[in-house]
C-alpha cells in the first residue's frame, strides 16, 4: 500500500535562499501527522509545492501513489488543503464559499447544501453564515477554511498552521473533527509551532529545520522518553538561552 | 521641540524608504520624486504667469487657485493613499506624548517631505502674481505660509475625523466608490465645454471670485493684492482659521485616540433565499461553470475594485459616445456603431486580467482545476458572467449611441457590432490573463491599477489586447463602417468564435503555468 504521502529529494530556491534543499517527507496512510520546525524551516513551502500551488525546482512528490506534477487529475480530487494567510474569497459569505468550492469540484448543488449545513452546524458558525468572510475573525476563518477543505471529503487533508490564532473552544471544535476524520482512515498533514498540541494530537511526526527533514517517524520513536518539545529543541540546536545582555530588564532596573 | 524634531525625521525615513527596495519601487520614487519638482516649478511658473492678466481677473484666478490648492490637499490623502498609515493617530496612541506634542509633530512631519514642499514653492507664485511693490511681498510671504498652513490643517482635520471610517471596511469600500467618481466628475466639466454649453468664462471666473472672496484662500490671495494695513486684517482673519481648525484638528484626535478600534465590528448580512439559491442562481448551469458564474457577479456587486472597473468602463463609454459627435453633426451608421464598439472594447479589456480580481484566493480555483478543460470552463465562467451584464449595457449605448445620432434603426446594427467586438476582446483578453496577468493593489489607489512593480506590464497587457483586438475585430466592423450593414449579422458568431479559440489557447498555456500564474496574482501590495 503507497504512503499518503512521499517525496524525494524535494528542492526549491528563492533567488539565493534554498527555502527547501532536499526534503524526504513521508506520511503513511491514515495517520495524524504533525510536520514541525523553527520559523523559516521551510514547512510552509514544502507543504505549497506538495499541494500543486508551488512550482518544485527538483524533486518528486507522490499522494497515493501518482504523481502531483505529472498526474494531477488524480491527486487533486482527494486532496484538501488550508493554506497559510487564510487567503479566501474575501466577498462572499461563508456559506457561499462552501457552495463555491463544492460546485468548482462538481458536486451537484443539492449534496453541497446538505454537507455546507452539517460543517456550518458543527463548527459553530450557522449563525455567521451569510457574513462576508472579510467580517470574520482570525477563529471563524480558520474554521470556514477548514470547512472549504473537508467538503469534498479528501483522502489527505494539508493545514498550515490551522490552530494558529484560534480560540481554545474552536481549537477544541477543530481537533475533535480532525480527530474524526482520520479515525475513519482519512490522513491529516498539518504544520504547527505549538509543540504540546501536536504531541496530543499526533501518531507521526516530521521535524523541519533550515530547509530539512531532520528527524521523521512514529510518535514515540522521535521522543524517544523525552517531551515533543525537548526533542525539538535538541534536533534543531538551541540558539542562545537567554542569559546574556538585557540585565536592565526587570523590577530591579531603573525604567 | 526633540519630539517635533523625531517625527520629521520619522516622515523623512519613510520617504527615504522608497529609496530602498526592487527596481520597479526605486523608478516609482523617482518618477514621483520628478513629479513633484516638475509640479512646483510648473505650479509656480503658471500661477507667476498671471501676474500678466488684468488685475481683477488675476485677483479672482489666483482666489480659484488657492481654493482649488486647499480642496486637493482635503480630497488627494483620502482617495490616493486610503488613510496614511504614518500618521493614523491610533497607531501614536500607546506613546507617553501629550496632545499638543502629538498635534505639532503631526502637524511638522505633514509638512515634511517632496510634496508639501512642491506645493508650497508654487503656492509662492501667487505673490509673484499679485504683490505690488515691497509692501506687498512683505504681506505676500506671510500670506502663502499661512494658506499652506491652511491647507495642512485643514487636510489632516479631515482625514482624523474620517479616520474612525476610513479604518473600517464599509467605510473604505465607499470612499473607493466615492473617489472614482470624484475623478471622473472632473471630466465632466470639460465634457460640458466640448459641447458647446459653457457661458462665458470670465463672467464664471468673476462670479467664483465673488463666493471664494471670504473664504481663507480668498482672503489670503486678496491680502497679497491689497498690501498695507487692509492685507494684515485680511491675515488676522485666516490665521484665526488656521488656529480655529487646528483647534477642531485636536479636538478630534483626542476623540480618535480614546475611541476603540471598530474594524471588525459589525458588517451585514447577505440576502439568501431558502433554496441556497440566489435570483440568477437559479437560471445558472450547475458545476464549475455555474459556481463561476455566480463567484464573478457577486464579485462585480461587492468587490470595491471590480465595482470601480465597471463604473470606470460605463464612464468612459458615455464620455466616448457624446464627444465623438462634434457640434457639426455629421451622421451617417457610423456615429452610432464607433462609440458602442468603443465601449464594447472599454468594457472588454476587463477581461484582460481575468484572474487579478481573484488575487491570493485563486489557489482554491488552482486545487480544483485538474485539466485544462477546468481552466476553460473557469475561463468560460468568467466571460459568460462579463456576458450578462456588459451584453445588456452595450444594447443600452447603442441605443443611446443611435438616439444621439438620430437614426434609432442603427442601433441594432451598432449593438450587434459591439457584441461582436465584446467577444473578440474576451477572447484576446484570455490570452493575456495567463500571459501576462498582474496583482491588483488591496490598497485602493484610483491612479495605479497594479502591484508596485507591475505598473508596467499592466500597461502593456491592456495596450496589446486593445491593439490586437482592433486588428482582430476589423473583419467585422470594417465592412460594417463602410455601409454593409447585413455584415453585422456575422458580427455575433464571429465574435463567439474568437472568444471560444482564445479561451482554449489560453487554457493550454495557463493550465501549465498555474502556479506561476497564481504567483503573479497574489504578490504582496
Amino acid at each position: 500500500m503507497a504512503d499518503a504521502v512521499r517525496t524525494q529529494g524535494l528542492y526549491k530556491r528563492f533567488g539565493q535562499q534554498v527555502a527547501v534543499g532536499g526534503v524526504d517527507l513521508v506520511v503513511p496512510r491514515g495517520s495524524f501527522a504533525g510536520l514541525v520546525g523553527p520559523n523559516g524551516a521551510g514547512k510552509t513551502t514544502t507543504l505549497s509545492m506538495v499541494t500543486g500551488l508551488l512550482r518544485p525546482d527538483g524533486g518528486r512528490i507522490e499522494i497515493d501513489g501518482h504523481d502531483v506534477w505529472a498526474d494531477p487529475v488524480s491527486v487533486k480530487a482527494h486532496i484538501g488543503v488550508l493554506p497559510e494567510g487564510l487567503r479566501l474569497f474575501e466577498r462572499l459569505s461563508g456559506r457561499e464559499l462552501l457552495t463555491y468550492g463544492g460546485q468548482l469540484r462538481g458536486i451537484p448543488l443539492d449534496e453541497v447544501g446538505r454537507r455546507a449545513d452539517e460543517l456550518l452546524k458543527v463548527m459553530d458558525l450557522v449563525e455567521a453564515q451569510d457574513k462576508l468572510v472579510v467580517d470574520y475573525s482570525t477563529g471563524m476563518r480558520k474554521k470556514i477554511g477548514l470547512a472549504a477543505a473537508l467538503l469534498h471529503n479528501p483522502r489527505v487533508l494539508f493545514l498550515d498552521e490551522p490552530f494558529e490564532g484560534v480560540d481554545p473552544v474552536s481549537a477544541n471544535t477543530l481537533t475533535e473533527v480532525l480527530r474524526r476524520f482520520t479515525a475513519s482512515g482519512s490522513t491529516v498533514v498539518f504544520s504547527s509551532h505549538v509543540m504540546d498540541l501536536v504531541e496530543r494530537l499526533c501518531d507521526w511526526v516530521s521535524v523541519m529545520n533550515r530547509g530539512l527533514v531532520v528527524a521523521q517517524g512514529p510518535l514515540d520513536d522521535v521522543r524517544r522518553g523525552r517531551t515533543l518539545n525537548e526533542a525539538f529543541l535538541d534536533l534543531v540546536g538551541v540558539r542562545g538561552n537567554g542569559d546574556d545582555g538585557l540585565s536592565w530588564l526587570g523590577s530591579g532596573s531603573t525604567p | 521641540m526633540t519630539m517635533t524634531w523625531l517625527f520629521v525625521r520619522l516622515k523623512l525615513s519613510l520617504v527615504r524608504g522608497g529609496l530602498r527596495g526592487d527596481v520597479g519601487k526605486q523608478a516609482g520614487f523617482a518618477f514621483s520624486l520628478a513629479a513633484a519638482l516638475l509640479s512646483a516649478v510648473a505650479g509656480f511658473g503658471l500661477l507667476s504667469l498671471i501676474r500678466l492678466a488684468p488685475s481683477d481677473v488675476g485677483l479672482d484666478l489666483v482666489s480659484a487657485a488657492f481654493a482649488m490648492f486647499a480642496v486637493g490637499w482635503v480630497v488627494v490623502p483620502l482617495m490616493a493613499f486610503g488613510l496614511d498609515e504614518t500618521l493614523d493617530p491610533a497607531r501614536l496612541a500607546l506613546f507617553p506624548l501629550t496632545t499638543r506634542q502629538l498635534a505639532t509633530g503631526m502637524f511638522a512631519a505633514s509638512a515634511a517631505g517632496p510634496w508639501p514642499i512642491a506645493s508650497l514653492a508654487a503656492l509662492c507664485g501667487g505673490v509673484v502674481a499679485l504683490a505690488h511693490g515691497p509692501g506687498g511681498v512683505l504681506i505676500g510671504v506671510p500670506a502663502v505660509v499661512l494658506q499652506f498652513a491652511f491647507c495642512l490643517t485643514a487636510s489632516r482635520l479631515v482625514t482624523t475625523a474620517l479616520s474612525g471610517v476610513l479604518r473600517t471596511r464599509r467605510g473604505r469600500d465607499l470612499l473607493a466608490v466615492v473617489a472614482i467618481f470624484g475623478v471622473l466628475l472632473v471630466q465632466v466639466p470639460n465634457l460640458l465645454l466640448n459641447r458647446g454649453f459653457s457661458g462665458d468664462p470670465t463672467r464664471i471666473l468673476a462670479s467664483a471670485g465673488d463666493v471664494l472672496r471670504w473664504t481663507p484662500p480668498g482672503l489670503a490671495a486678496h491680502a497679497i493684492a491689497d498690501g498695507g494695513l487692509v492685507g494684515v486684517a485680511e491675515l488676522i482673519v485666516v490665521a484665526m482659521s488656521v488656529v480655529v481648525l487646528g483647534w477642531l484638528w485636536i479636538a478630534a484626535l483626542r476623540y480618535a485616540l480614546v475611541r476603540p478600534d471598530s474594524s471588525n465590528r459589525g458588517g451585514g448580512s447577505v440576502r439568501r433565499s431558502r433554496t441556497g439559491r440566489s435570483r440568477t442562481g437559479r437560471f445558472l448551469p450547475g458545476g464549475m461553470l455555474g459556481a463561476v458564474v455566480a463567484k464573478e457577479l457577486k464579485y462585480a456587486r461587492r468587490e470595491p475594485r471590480a465595482r470601480v472597473n465597471w463604473i470606470s468602463a460605463v464612464f468612459v463609454s458615455a464620455v466616448v459616445m457624446f464627444s465623438l459627435r462634434g457640434p457639426g453633426g455629421s451622421t451617417g451608421p457610423w456615429t452610432a456603431i464607433g462609440p458602442a464598439c468603443l465601449a464594447a472594447v472599454v468594457i472588454g479589456l476587463q477581461a484582460a486580467n481575468s484572474f487579478g480580481i481573484d488575487g491570493r484566493s485563486l489557489w482554491m480555483n488552482a486545487v480544483a482545476v485538474a485539466t485544462p478543460r477546468d481552466l476553460r470552463t473557469d475561463l468560460a465562467g468568467r466571460h459568460l458572467a462579463m456576458a450578462v451584464v456588459a451584453v445588456p449595457l452595450l444594447a443600452l449605448a447603442s441605443l443611446a449611441a443611435a438616439l444621439v445620432a438620430g437614426n434609432a434603426a442603427w442601433a441594432l446594427v451598432a449593438a450587434l457590432t459591439a457584441w461582436g467586438v465584446l467577444g473578440t476582446a474576451m477572447g484576446i483578453g484570455s490570452i493575456t490573463s495567463v500571459t501576462a496577468p498582474y496583482t491588483y493593489p488591496d490598497r485602493l489607489n484610483a491612479f495605479t491599477g497594479a502591484a508596485p512593480g507591475q505598473g508596467g506590464q499592466a500597461f502593456a497587457a491592456s495596450f496589446a489586447t486593445m491593439l490586437v483586438t482592433g486588428v482582430l475585430a476589423l473583419p467585422i466592423v470594417l465592412p460594417v463602417l463602410l455601409g454593409l450593414t447585413w455584415w453585422a449579422v456575422l458580427a455575433v458568431p464571429y465574435g463567439v468564435a474568437v472568444a471560444w479559440a482564445g479561451r482554449r489557447i489560453a487554457a493550454g498555456i495557463g493550465f501549465a503555468r498555474l502556479p506561476e500564474l497564481l504567483a503573479a496574482v497574489s504578490r504582496p501590495s
